[in-house]
């Protein structure tokens, strides 16, 4: 892509989602959502082949589809309550706080509207993978973190159920590392999705800690140019401090004590139980164990094992890597570090 | 005006199950002029007329005649109808009878209000600004928006020229 239309693409893309998130009224927000959805094209198709073009196109309707939910909802709730401010849906009004929810979990790639988002993920590019479910979660959450008190909650905590499930089940057969990303992805949606309507305030945190994590994975995943599990059985004579890495990050990803990943996971369900939720909150742990599971499986061919494949370059890691990352090391530090830095976030309220 | 309205209002359904039952694009093309243009008569016949008119004007005469235009020059020799295939009548068929069972359903559950009550669409609303006026909403609320809203004018333009400029950047190839 040329460098003018890149500028002009990328800075759209952010205006969008900025747009998204300044705006206290409806008709500016569905805008920034479309500016949004429509900026991002450009950069699926990057690299021109027919994979990516599906991937584009799909995307393409299942956001369009769920921008004409919003937009249908907006209209009805300004018929029937004559305004058009963000935080006030009128929750007993079922149609609208239905239609609402589901418009925003379908760009969200929650639940029962999960299906395009490993497909998209696939098709495209991991750096452009790693945009997709990172920056383009921010402006759908932002909606809900706005008008988090009108939601219906029971609605919603069925999705986040059902998400955390396939989130974990989904993943568990693939070998593909984007495809996996995009299932952890959804899990961790629905692990925001079931805190929302308690505590905001846990949703932007667990949202925070889940973008170092992807950017970390898929910044370590494109050092190397890995998409699939082989590939990473082979990394250990390319970059051996890559494998370490990766073995941690996926595990803070899957929430092990020690790590940062914990931390959410931790808050989240003692805020559930503090809510007399502990079903919710029973299931929702359980569950997140098919994630950890799959996580293992990778991290076993990362760096646990050796692999009866081939090798006829044992001596690649001489090299120097022709990629790099500024921001690896202190993110990598960031999202795995800091669960001692816990205390901070019970003065954030 | 009702029997008008609700004359229209099948047409419109039959025309969007025949496009979307996908024949070839060409005739494709034909269910989505006839549902464009009898979609825009619905809308006027409720007293939109600024709305009906734009959307007739900028989506039948702008965007169809080129899809019209392009379908035309990609077109095979025997382009395939709606007659040609089981599947398609099946889907026809289906689609017909989906909408009966929601009709069925819809008043079974007096949800007609909810499907054609648009009683509100043409109606007047107030506004305060250095005095106080009441304005319909279709034709005037635009100007109000964009008085109110001047910057929204740089937003809009802005969308229009990007998603211009990002058709012509995926379909440009390299």
């Amino acid at each position: 892509m040329k460098l003018p239309i890149l500028t002009i693409v990328m800075t759209t893309i952010f205006t969008g989602t900025m747009l998204t998130m300044i705006s206290s009224h409806w008709l500016l927000i569905w805008i920034g959502l479309e500016i949004n959805m429509l900026s991002i094209i450009p950069i699926l198709t990057k690299n021109q082949k027919p994979r990516s073009t599906e991937a584009a196109t799909k995307y393409f309707l299942t956001q369009a589809t769920a921008s004409m939910l919003l937009m249908f909802t907006i209209v009805f709730n300004a018929m029937h309550s004559g305004q058009w401010t963000t935080t006030n849906i009128d929750p007993n009004n079922m149609i609208v706080s239905l239609t609402m929810i589901i418009a925003l979990t379908m760009k969200l790639g929650m639940t029962p509207f999960h299906f395009w988002v490993p497909e998209v993920t696939q098709g495209v590019s991991l750096m452009t993978g790693m945009l997709l479910l990172t920056w383009q979660k921010l402006a759908p959450i932002s909606i809900m973190m706005q008008m988090f008190t009108s939601i219906n909650s029971i609605i919603l905590l069925l999705i986040a159920l059902m998400s955390v499930l396939v989130g974990g089940w989904g993943g568990l057969n693939q070998t593909q590392l984007r495809k996996i990303l995009a299932y952890s992805s959804i899990a961790h949606m629905g692990w925001m999705m079931a805190i929302l309507t308690f505590c905001p305030s846990l949703t932007m945190l667990n949202l925070l800690i889940y973008l170092m994590l992807t950017i970390i994975m898929f910044t370590m995943l494109n050092m190397n140019t890995n998409t699939t599990t082989l590939t990473l059985s082979n990394l250990w004579n390319k970059s051996p401090t890559i494998t370490m890495m990766i073995l941690i990050s996926l595990l803070s990803l899957g929430g092990l004590p020690p790590l940062t990943g914990f931390l959410p996971k931790w808050v989240i369900i003692q805020e559930l139980t503090k809510n007399n939720n502990i079903a919710m909150a029973t299931v929702m742990a359980i569950m997140a164990l098919l994630n950890l599971y799959f996580y293992m499986r990778l991290i076993y061919s990362t760096s646990l094992t050796l692999f009866p494949t081939p090798n006829n370059i044992k001596m690649k890691w001489q090299f120097q890597p022709k990629k790099r990352s500024l921001f690896l090391s202190p993110l990598i530090i960031l999202s795995t570090l800091t669960l001692p830095l816990s205390p901070v976030f019970s003065t954030l309220n | 005006m009702v029997y008008a309205i609700f004359l229209l209002s099948i047409i419109l359904v039959l025309s969007f199950m025949s496009f979307s039952s996908k024949p070839s694009p060409i005739y494709g093309g034909v269910g989505l002029i006839i549902s464009g243009a009898v979609g825009c008569s619905i809308i006027m016949g409720f007293g939109v007329s600024f709305m009906g008119l734009m959307v007739f004007l900028i989506y039948l005469g702008g965007m169809l005649v080129v899809f019209g235009y392009t379908t035309a020059m990609a077109t095979e020799e025997y382009p395939e109808t709606w007659g040609s295939s089981i599947v398609i009548w099946g889907a026809l068929l289906s689609g017909i009878l989906m909408e009966l069972l929601l009709m069925v359903w819809l008043l079974e559950h007096d949800g007609m209000e909810v499907a054609v009550g648009f009683n509100k669409l043409e109606s007047w609303i107030m506004f305060m600004d250095k005095g106080f006026s009441i304005i319909r909403e279709d034709s005037l609320g635009v100007s109000a928006l964009y008085n109110y809203v001047n910057w929204f004018m740089v937003a809009a333009g802005w969308a229009l020229f990007v998603s211009v400029l990002i058709v012509i950047e995926v379909i440009r190839g390299k």
